[in-house]
């Protein structure tokens, strides 16, 4: 996915808290830092609340990419549920987070339920 | 540098020049072409390095006084240089051409087919991509369509010599 | 239809070998991620938002029954269950892994396909008229010449690293349907005044960031001259190309910045230059792939079917549905379909497994085992006996292939924008199915008549917006999906590109300003004008006013709730 296609750096103030996206490389779905490895749900992926975990995040991503285990690891801006789940702030990103606005049989939201 | 063969790693003979004093002193110059119109001839025969936007007229003044071209390759992605050499055999030349930069293992059979005859790696490709991975790399298509490119006839010819010979 | 000999074979399984051993070279770290990118995209693999996703060529949109058949089975069994058509004639898998892919690529090697040059900076598949041989307005078919390019084309040594995308179309009817005033080569195929064949060459026509119409660089190449002509355009844009900026890198760019004249006669020259008979394809070659499509042995049957006349009164939907989805066939008792895959409320181009099991059934019960598909996202079933159209609709109906909509309000083309791609700024898909749905109703359509809405989810066209007779293009504005409309473009002979009515609007307000501007259609309509040409006659003036009303009625609305 093209740099200059990342949507969470459009989001205006803030960038924080944040998770960190990802495409596996062999399945080409989106995977989310998790506390140890990736996970597929967005529930579990790791929050980061200030610059230095953020930082940290981004360097473990990249790490993965270049491990060829990921491609393309980027830091997305959040908010959290009442139930303390980030959900992307800008819509391509809860795109990615959920899965097809058109096929909501589709995509993460059909594995692991609505998120939020 | 790694230089690459058809028939695998060689040596390297050249050295890039960046003035007129290390042109006279080096047994085998690899003159800039902003600098070979500027000097005085070298040892000659001498290798010239063209950027791939050169003018074929300007590189083709060279011709006799050289016995390689090296056409650089900014990124691999850049497939100018493919054109440029299809040029240049047009325009006669016979000597070592030479593919000079980022190149993958992939585009190895197109630089030949296009009349490369050798690819200069920088080292931190070769170590990704070994030799090896070049030679088969090469290999791995053993037809093409487009008559005029590469070695062996081009599958239309193949077809019009098998009909041709059914017809016998 | 062609059908591949030993050498288009073994190119085709050699190729799914290469890519077999470069995602194993990906994987093993050999080739880095933007190493790969360019190499998978070449090979029809892109990287999108959820997923891996697979562009399938299918050549000039002539496919088979089986072929079809073997796309079911893909869907299902490395798939979700579905396939897209694009608007490049094309078939795409959204959900496909990476490791599965070469399975897929043996699959379709089965069946003499592959996805090669679907994407990435080379030359991509060729497209025609989906009408190709059967169009009674046809003078010459130009699927021989979309073939010989297709070969010609594929892994070409030197132009598989240009600077950009390259796309070549080629039509022999009167009427432009494959647009080739739009792309980057348009190919006519002509006779001159002694009637030889040849070409009229457009170059550099192309949507995307900055649309352009094509210009003739050569009224007439004689037929065998092909290949050595085109190899002078591709080497002339692979030199000079700008890689600078890749919004700048199509040959339009080029033919803009240096002139028509001047790059033809940069054409010329490398022309005048290059040794042609050695490039191009012999004659027996040309006809070998010619006879390929010669008509099929057609059934001597009266120009029109008593049995399909006596149907049609007795049942409205046929009728409706031949009146508008048939297309004159040049075989006298023969007809050809447009069918329609935008049912109202379905993602435009989409086509279940099932469906496409039941279709290529129809196909080979009732078209010679031969489909087309379109660049509208629709199908063709080019070979119909009229007797059969009966037997036919009840088939297509049982399986919601029937909608007679073909052309109509609600026949959109979308991009899979925002739901699906990775360069999307906006989502499309959603909005071709509200606008659907609001112009639903059956008489209505058939009132407002010939209607082509295109729409776009980013700056790239993919939607070819700009020469929808409505165009909608989304774009991100404040961090909100916006989309802004245009009328007036034409994709065939009279191509033209459409004129901005205002500013953006928001995404759920795009079915009412289509409606104003149906509206303001039917209001300055005369005759039986269809939409554009009453835009040509008017000019956009009336639309802009009643857009920009529509604009302010809304914010007033929006003020007033808040």
């Amino acid at each position: 996915m093209a740099k200059d296609h990342r949507a969470g750096s459009k989001v205006k103030g803030d960038k924080l808290p944040a998770i960190l996206m990802a495409s596996d490389l062999l399945e080409g779905d989106t995977v989310f830092l998790f506390k140890d490895g990736w996970t597929r749900d967005s529930r579990e992926a790791r929050i980061a609340y200030d610059q230095e975990t953020a930082d940290a995040m981004e360097a473990e991503g990249k790490g993965a990419a270049a491990a060829n285990a990921v491609v393309d690891p980027y830091l997305v801006p959040v908010e959290l549920t009442e139930d303390g789940h980030p959900v992307a702030r800008h819509f391509r990103d809860v795109m990615r987070q959920k899965g097809p606005s058109v096929h909501l049989d589709m995509g993460k939201q059909a594995d692991f339920g609505p998120i939020a | 540098m790694t230089i690459i063969s058809a028939e695998g790693e060689r040596p390297n003979a050249y050295t890039i020049v960046e003035t007129a004093d290390e042109a006279k002193s080096a047994s085998k110059p690899l003159v800039p072409l902003a600098l070979a119109s500027e000097i005085e001839v070298p040892a000659i025969p001498y290798g010239l390095l063209v950027p791939n936007d050169a003018p074929v007229d300007e590189i083709a003044q060279h011709f006799s006084s050289v016995d390689l071209i090296a056409v650089t390759f900014p990124a691999f992605a850049d497939g100018r240089g493919f054109s440029l050499a299809k040029r240049l055999r047009r325009e006669g030349f016979e000597g070592t051409l030479r593919a000079s930069g980022p190149l993958i293992a992939d585009q190895f059979a197109d630089a030949l087919a296009c009349g490369f005859d050798e690819v200069d790696l920088p080292d931190t490709m070769a170590n990704r991509q070994p030799v090896q991975q070049w030679l088969e790399m090469k290999d791995s298509m053993t037809v093409h369509y487009q008559t005029g490119f590469g070695e062996g006839q081009s599958i239309l010819q193949q077809r019009l010599a098998a009909r041709k010979e059914a017809a016998q | 239809m062609y059908r591949y000999d030993e050498f288009d074979e073994r190119f085709v399984r050699e190729r799914v070998d290469q890519f077999r051993t470069q995602i194993a070279r990906r994987l093993d770290g050999s080739l880095s991620e933007d190493e790969f990118k360019p190499l998978r995209l070449k090979n029809g693999l892109y990287l999108q938002l959820h997923a891996y996703m697979l562009r399938i060529a299918v050549p000039y949109g002539t496919m088979s029954g089986r072929q079809l058949r073997q796309l079911a089975k893909i869907a299902r069994e490395y798939d979700k269950g579905y396939g897209h058509f694009t608007t490049r004639q094309n078939l795409q898998f959204n959900w496909p892994k990476l490791k599965d892919i070469p399975a897929i690529l043996d699959l379709l090697a089965d069946v003499e396909m592959h996805a090669i040059q679907t994407s990435g900076n080379c030359i991509r598949n060729t497209t025609a008229d989906q009408f190709s041989g059967v169009a009674a307005d046809e003078s010459e078919d130009p699927r021989p010449t979309a073939e010989l390019l297709r070969q010609w084309s594929s892994q070409h040594p030197e132009f598989v690293w240009l600077p950009r995308k390259f796309k070549i179309a080629v039509t022999g009817a009167e009427h432009d349907r494959a647009a080739i005033k739009v792309h980057d080569i348009g190919l006519k195929l002509k006779r001159n005044e002694a009637g030889e064949p040849g070409y009229e060459i457009s170059v550099g026509g192309g949507l995307g960031r900055t649309p352009m119409i094509g210009k003739v660089i050569r009224e007439f190449l004689p037929k065998d001259e092909l290949l050595a002509y085109v190899e002078a355009i591709m080497r002339v844009y692979n030199a000079e190309g700008r890689r600078d900026n890749k919004f700048k890198a199509r040959v339009k760019i080029l033919v803009h910045e240096t002139g028509a004249e001047e790059f033809t006669r940069r054409v010329e020259d490398e022309y005048a230059k290059l040794d042609g008979p050695t490039i191009n394809a012999p004659q027996e070659e040309i006809e070998r792939i010619a006879a390929y499509f010669a008509a099929p042995d057609y059934e001597d049957l009266p120009a029109e079917s008593v049995t399909l006349d006596s149907a049609r009164r007795e049942d409205a939907g046929l009728d409706r549905f031949v009146e508008q989805n048939g297309f004159a066939h040049k075989q006298p008792g023969y007809i050809a379909f447009t069918v329609s895959l935008k049912p109202v409320g379905g993602v435009p181009g989409d086509m279940s497994a099932d469906q496409m099991d039941a279709f290529a059934d129809i196909a080979e019960k009732y078209s010679l085992g031969e489909l087309r598909v379109t660049h509208s996202q629709n199908l063709v079933l080019p070979y119909v006996k009229k007797d059969d159209v009966p037997a036919l609709y009840t088939e297509l109906k049982a399986h919601g292939l029937a909608t007679a909509n073909a052309g109509l309000v609600t026949d959109i083309i979308a991009c899979p924008g925002l739901d699906y791609c990775a360069l999307a700024t906006a989502k499309s898909i959603p909005i071709a199915q509200e606008i659907a749905k609001t112009f639903a109703d059956d008489a209505r359509q058939k009132e407002i008549g010939e209607l082509p809405i295109k729409i776009s989810g980013c700056i790239n066209a993919c939607g070819h917006h700009h020469v929808g007779a409505i165009g909608i293009l989304g774009l991100e504005k404040g961090g909100r999906e916006n989309y802004q409309i245009t009328i007036g473009g034409d994709a065939t002979e009279h191509a033209s590109l459409g004129e901005r009515l205002g500013p953006g609007i928001d995404g759920e307000d795009v079915p009412g300003a289509i409606e104003a501007i149906v509206e303001t259609y039917l209001g300055e309509k005369q005759g039986s004008e269809s939409f554009i040409e009453t835009v040509r006659r008017v000019g956009a003036d009336p639309f802009k006013t009643r857009f920009a009303s529509f604009v302010e009625e809304r914010s007033k609305a929006l003020e007033a709730a808040e």
